[in-house]
């Protein structure tokens, strides 16, 4: 298939693909019938294709959408072309055609197939019967279609069934001929709840209670009380947070701080924490500004704080030094991208330079897509400011408490600041007079007149860092004036920060105070450049069934031309009709409550993804999504109440192992191993040093020695160490800088922020032992954990040991356990065992992965 | 091999294999223990030792790379890329050149000034390579250099196009060119990483850690960096009173509780991938220390490697450890010289000359001691080395107004050479304009130069895939053209 020409009519090009992969799907069913054949193409064509176009169009590779697996795979052609075979007509099968160069470029690549073997494909071709009977249209793609309608199935003889789902669970567990495991305790269950749902493990006392509660529905309880408390929104959060590839710092060069994107990580954890629908989160994240109606005269109202802040979603890319138009189109290509694996999990982005070689997603529609985003504009930086960051928007703090903190705190820093300059000033006073000596000194020196102006403040920094021998200025004042530099601006950083701004957007200003709406044009192998058809702003054809440009609801008067396009988009995602939307969510939902989601590739419902495993429990769930107000919170209780999250992850079980030994039916609960960020959270609470403080602008705990320094950007260590409980707050707030992650977070897989993250890694490496045992952080609270067990535990050993596994890991330990911990408490030196202890103990197997 | 096979030989199960046969046979070097994204339990069906871990798809010499990155942009007609014709047009604007844009474009229109080369260029050996009086050791070992000239980058500012050198893609994310090789490759050896970055002791380059990032590969295939100071690598050092022997005792009652907890949940290969991962803390504790302990090296090689010099010691030091990554099979060896944007780097906007003196200085000599020592231990045989930056320069000034003239960025210029394996010395692919300002042909794009990077250590840069968010992805992307001009 052609690229789509700009004059292609109304045959679009989503039309054309649609029709090619409907006859390819015809043709499949008749393709086991070749009428006449003379040659065989098993025998025959097969192996020659096999031997010249394996290893680019195998099953898995499918370069340009092709491959030469077997008979069907081979009719049924690829992206580029479409059908590869026109059943009795050689002359016109691109498959012959690309193997005699009449299309280029030449196959197999680089090489010539003797003409024998070409004749003998075509041949083939030849003996094939024309005309194949077009009578069934192909089966649409599953995700396209909206959720089917459809009741949990009737389940014989299971009295496991707690809810819906495990209704679906238990019905295919019993078609493969599975038994689902025994519920697990209630002390794994308390463990499991509290890691996935809250981040951090119960203490002692709550273990204990709820193991004791005699109530039948203490587990229900406890997952209302769970759901209600704040870390919840500090744990799920952050989910959202690798999602929306977010960070506090920019990339690139020099890798400047976004001051104000901690904003954004806020809204995202109060969004959770609020129970907030989805599909009104989607919308604020899109086109939060443009909720407002305007239907009469009058200047448009400034939106809502809450909701630029959302918008900060869009932003959140790297994104390096503008330098114009070709910068814009990579801003809004990714945004582009972004949105829609995020939210649809459609790997639009793939269509950017050519049509999906997978999916019915023709280059087209990417910039059909992108063309949401045309009217989009991020306001230019202010004075002083790095270009690359471009400007912040106004959006005042909301939340009253909160907002007067940051105030409060901000005038606090702006008096602190006055302050330190004053010292600074009274301090390098005298020293701009020497400069200015030394400067006539010079001059005289050279016999030229001195510089008129006198030595400033940026005359002296250099001077100084030009001075190595420290001939001009002493070690001391070196170090001072080093010293008043940093915390100059490092108050100045602080005071940014609470500023009430967001690294967010807004539409353009369109006329009469700027230019309309500018047009969005396909861009011929993505180059920026390369301008093809224009297009207006339009929803993937293969879900919509067809390609006109989408309604965009303007005013009245239209006065405001650049308004409602990310709205109209906004709109038809988080809409109960999308096929996708409630799909997608409630898949990621079910990977971070079970490990692996129902499809298991979270961003990519395309063909190349994941079939589903549950296909009917996955609409199910979607549906019901949509029924519960979208509301995340009724989906969490649904999922972690239903029988098949109560299973046990310990179960054994030879026949189920054989029969699905990766268990993708879930026989047993999927161990989970802990994120970097529920490692040092966990370390924390064991240690009972963490800092419960929510939200607020970023913080910077301890980097390990000598990382810091070797990470100075400009001259300028940009970590800003801090010590203290405000160290020790919830790892969702410590810095994210693109160039640098914390060692702990990086040997656990947390991601380095720059595109999407829609599922990471559990990586085992020696890294990971090391940091885990060497490193400063985890030997710190080792120490102040041991310190806690002493308090805790009495005098007397055993109770101590049993203090200490049951802060650790929930338990009590076992009498050969309790012997193993005493002999080490025996052996170390004098006073360390303790602490030794404690630090085994955040370093075993069973403190980073939850039954 | 296909892309699905390899994706699933990063996660190869330890309980397919014995635990030997996994350490020896590892695709990764990081303790052999690159599960990633593996559940407990869940291995892929079929997944079996006889699929054998992933090997190079052709036989070549090289089995390691060193790939000495200098940051900033090194003005190639001051160094490799010898333009006579720049001497007669000094002072003058360049005639109009077609077949640009971009910056560069937009710098020939505007009043511009040509300045040729303050230095002189010299013809070294049989091939008769024009080199700059600035690099006159290279220039001595010119017979075993193959070069690359008229290389396009795609952005002209240093952190994409750092990013388009180092992973292949101008945007952060990608898989650096070391984890690529590591993945493909492998590592021998069970106490070091497969893939060391030593960076300039000064600090870091633009992107930071991007720069060898993993990117979407799993994380055990990034760069460890190497510290210039105390322990080699983060964490190796016991934590403040314990020793060997309390160390030990506390790993005993770790492996205690850890084999308890592995009885209750058989065949959780990743709880035993972690157990080993221990043992092997343990030994690297004692092994890495001595990979960079530079006392037992002779006064004759420090004075090689000009450790006797303040001048070329910092990028001495890190071409001598280099050398002892290779020898302790070590894959890829990332050396960056420069630092973030400051005197440090090659971006030399002012004061070209005086800048360019001083940085060449640094490195022509350690360089030169690199290539003369693998090659007297038969070490240049296996172990690729390729000398790089991230763009090349303008021939013409900076800024006209400027008292110390220099050069602007140029994409379209950037000079690489390669030494060492295949490669065939004294060879040559591609070439720039008379002015040096674009190519004078075909520009070669840098997914050819990785393309043969690859080539060159045996992998094959279209087969060498990792499936990822919809799509295989490729260090060459739609794929390289391999330069097989420069391959003996």
């Amino acid at each position: 298939m052609d690229r789509p020409s700009p004059h292609s009519g109304p045959l679009r090009a989503a039309h054309r693909a649609w029709l090619i992969a409907c006859l390819s799907a015809a043709l499949l069913l008749t393709a086991g019938l070749p009428a006449r054949a003379s040659v065989d193409f098993q025998d025959q064509v097969l192996p020659i294709l096999q031997e010249s176009c394996l290893p680019c169009h195998d099953r898995h590779t499918r370069t340009s959408g092709f491959s030469v697996e077997s008979l069907d795979t081979v009719l049924a052609g690829g992206a580029r072309h479409g059908a590869a075979v026109m059943p009795g007509a050689p002359e016109q099968s691109p498959l012959s055609k690309v193997l005699r160069g009449e299309i280029e470029p030449r196959m197999p690549l680089g090489r010539t197939l003797s003409e024998d073997r070409i004749q003998l494909i075509e041949q083939w071709i030849g003996g094939l019967s024309a005309n194949p009977q077009v009578d069934s249209p192909a089966e649409p793609y599953w995700a396209y279609v909206k959720p089917a309608a459809g009741t949990p199935p009737e389940v014989q003889g299971s009295s496991r069934i707690r809810n819906g789902i495990d209704a679906f669970m238990w019905k295919r567990l019993q078609e493969e001929g599975i038994s689902p495991a025994p519920p697990a305790s209630r002390r794994t269950l308390i463990r499991r709840l509290f890691f996935d749902l809250l981040g951090v493990p119960p203490e002692p006392a709550e273990v204990e209670a709820f193991v004791d509660d005699p109530s039948p529905i203490a587990y229900e309880a406890l997952v209302d009380r769970l759901l209600a408390d704040p870390r919840y929104g500090e744990r799920w959060g952050r989910h959202w947070l690798d999602l929306a590839r977010y960070a506090d710092t920019n990339g690139y060069e020099g890798d400047p701080e976004y001051y104000h994107t901690w904003r954004y990580r806020d809204y995202v954890i109060d969004a959770f924490n609020g129970d907030k629908p989805y599909d009104l989160f989607v919308k604020e994240q899109l086109a939060g500004d443009e909720f407002f109606e305007m239907m009469s005269a009058g200047a448009l109202p400034p939106p809502d704080p809450e909701k630029v802040v959302a918008l900060t979603f869009l932003r959140l890319a790297p994104f390096t030094e503008p330098r114009g138009e070709e910068d814009r189109h990579v801003l809004l290509s990714e945004m582009t991208s972004t949105v829609g694996s995020v939210f649809l999990g459609l790997t639009v982005g793939c269509a950017q330079c050519h049509d999906h070689k997978y999916d019915l997603l023709p280059t087209r529609d990417f910039y059909r897509l992108k063309a949401f985003f045309a009217t989009v504009q991020i306001d230019p930086p202010r004075p002083g400011d790095i270009q690359q960051l471009g400007g912040p928007q106004a959006a005042s703090f909301l939340n009253p408490v909160r907002g007067e903190r940051w105030e409060r705190e901000r005038a606090a820093l702006e008096q602190q600041l006055q302050t330190t300059e004053k010292s600074f000033a009274l301090f390098y006073e005298p020293l701009l007079e020497r400069l200015k000596a030394y400067r006539m000194e010079a001059a005289r020196d050279r016999l030229a007149s001195p510089e008129p102006e006198p030595p400033t403040l940026k005359d002296l920094k250099k001077a100084i860092r030009d001075d190595q021998g420290y001939r001009k200025f002493s070690i001391e004042e070196h170090r001072q004036f080093s010293d008043f530099s940093h915390r100059v601006l490092r108050l100045k950083n602080a005071i940014e920060r609470r500023k009430p701004l967001a690294m967010s957007l807004r539409n353009a200003d369109g006329p009469p105070y700027g230019p309309n709406v500018s047009t969005t044009y396909v861009l011929e192998r993505g180059q920026w450049n390369r301008k093809g058809e224009p297009v207006e702003p339009g929803f993937p054809g293969a879900i919509e069934g067809h390609s006109q440009p989408a309604r965009i609801e303007l005013d009245p008067f239209g006065r405001y031309p650049t308004r409602g396009r990310r709205l109209a988009l906004a709109k038809w995602i988080a809409s109960p009709e999308n096929p996708l939307t409630a799909r997608v969510m409630v898949n990621r939902l079910w990977q971070w409550h079970f490990g692996r989601g129902i499809v298991d590739t979270p961003s990519d419902f395309g063909k190349n993804g994941a079939a589903p495993t549950h296909p009917r429990l996955l609409d199910w769930l979607a549906r019901e999504l949509v029924e519960r107000n979208w509301s995340l919170k009724a989906m969490h209780r649904l999922m972690v109440t239903s029988g098949a999250y109560r299973q046990s992850s310990l179960h054994s079980d030879p026949e189920a192992t054989r029969i699905d030994p990766q268990n993708r039916y879930l026989w047993r609960f999927r161990r989970r191993r802990l994120e970097g960020e529920a490692v040092r959270d966990g370390i924390l609470t064991a240690s009972g040093r963490l800092n419960g403080d929510r939200s607020g602008p970023p913080v910077f705990p301890p980097l390990p020695r000598g990382l810091d320094k070797a990470q100075k950007v400009q001259g300028t260590n940009t970590w800003e160490t801090m010590t203290g409980p405000r160290a020790r707050k919830r790892s969702v707030y410590i810095f994210q800088r693109r160039s640098l992650s914390m060692p702990l977070m990086e040997t656990f897989d947390a991601p380095v922020p720059n595109a999407s993250c829609a599922r990471r890694e559990t990586s085992v490496s020696v890294l990971q032992a090391l940091t885990m045992y060497d490193g400063e952080f985890v030997n710190e609270e080792a120490r102040h954990f041991a310190e806690r067990v002493k308090r805790e535990g009495g005098p007397d050993p055993a109770s101590r040991i049993r203090q200490a596994f049951r802060i650790a890991l929930s338990r009590d330990p076992g009498p050969d356990e309790t012997a193993g911990a005493l002999r080490l408490l025996e052996e170390s030196p004098s006073g360390e065992g303790l602490t030794a202890l404690c630090r085994v103990l955040l370093n075993s197997n069973e403190f980073v992965y939850v039954d | 091999m296909n892309e699905e096979h390899r994706n699933r030989i990063a996660k190869l199960p330890l309980q397919a294999l014995s635990r030997r046969d996994f350490l020896c046979r590892s695709c990764n070097g990081i303790g052999a223990l690159a599960l990633a994204g593996m559940l407990a339990d869940e291995l892929p069906a079929g997944t079996s030792a006889a699929t054998g871990p992933p090997l190079p798809h052709s036989g070549r010499k090289a089995k390691h790379c060193i790939f000495m990155f200098m940051a900033g942009g090194v003005s190639h007609v001051d160094s490799f890329d010898y333009k006579p014709a720049l001497q007669k047009l000094a002072g003058q604007e360049l005639p109009p050149l077609s077949g640009l844009s971009g910056e560069i474009q937009g710098y020939l229109n505007k009043p511009h000034r040509v300045i040729p080369s303050a230095f002189e260029f010299k013809r070294y050996g049989q091939s008769g390579r024009a080199i700059s009086s600035l690099f006159p050791r290279i220039g001595q070992c010119a017979d075993d250099l193959a070069f690359v000239y008229g290389i396009e980058v795609e952005n002209n500012n240093h952190g994409p196009a750092t990013m388009h050198v180092t992973t292949g893609s101008q945007f952060q994310g990608s898989a650096s060119v070391g984890s690529w090789v590591a993945y493909g490759l492998g590592s021998p050896n069970r106490n070091l990483p497969g893939y060391m970055v030593i960076q300039d002791p000064r600090g870091a380059p633009v992107n930071g850690a991007a720069v060898w990032g993993s990117g979407y590969l799993p994380a055990a295939y990034q760069g460890t960096v190497l510290r210039s100071s105390g322990a080699p690598i983060l964490h190796l050092d016991l934590p403040g009173g314990v020793d060997r022997a309390q160390q030990r005792r506390e790993f005993d009652l770790l492996h205690f509780l850890n084999s308890r907890h592995l009885d209750q949940r058989p065949g959780a290969s990743e709880l035993e991938a972690r157990i080993s991962a221990y043992e092997l803390a343990y030994r690297m504790q004692a092994s890495a220390p001595e990979a960079v302990d530079l006392s037992g090296e002779s006064a004759q090689t420090r004075r090689l490697y000009g450790l006797d010099n303040p001048v070329t010691e910092g990028f001495g030091r890190q071409c001598l450890l280099a050398r002892r990554m290779v020898e302790r099979g070590v894959r890829y060896t990332l050396l960056v010289h420069g630092v973030e944007i400051n005197k440090h780097s090659w971006d030399d906007h002012t004061n070209v000359e005086g800048r360019m003196r001083n940085h060449a200085a640094e490195v022509d000599l350690p360089v030169a001691g690199l290539l003369q020592d693998l090659k007297q231990r038969g070490l240049l045989e296996e172990t690729l080395v390729v000398w790089a930056s991230e763009m090349g320069r303008t021939p013409f000034l900076n800024d006209l107004e400027s008292k110390t003239p220099g050069r602007d960025h140029n994409q379209f210029a950037l000079v690489m050479w390669m030494a060492g394996g295949d490669v065939k010395g004294g060879a040559t692919a591609g070439a720039t304009d008379e002015f040096g300002v674009k190519a004078l042909e075909e520009q070669i794009p840098l997914r050819d130069v990785h393309a043969t990077i690859l080539n060159l250590l045996g992998l094959d840069d279209r087969r060498l895939t990792y499936l990822h968010g919809g799509r295989f992805r490729r260090l060459t992307d739609i794929g390289g053209r391999v330069l097989h001009e420069i391959i003996g």
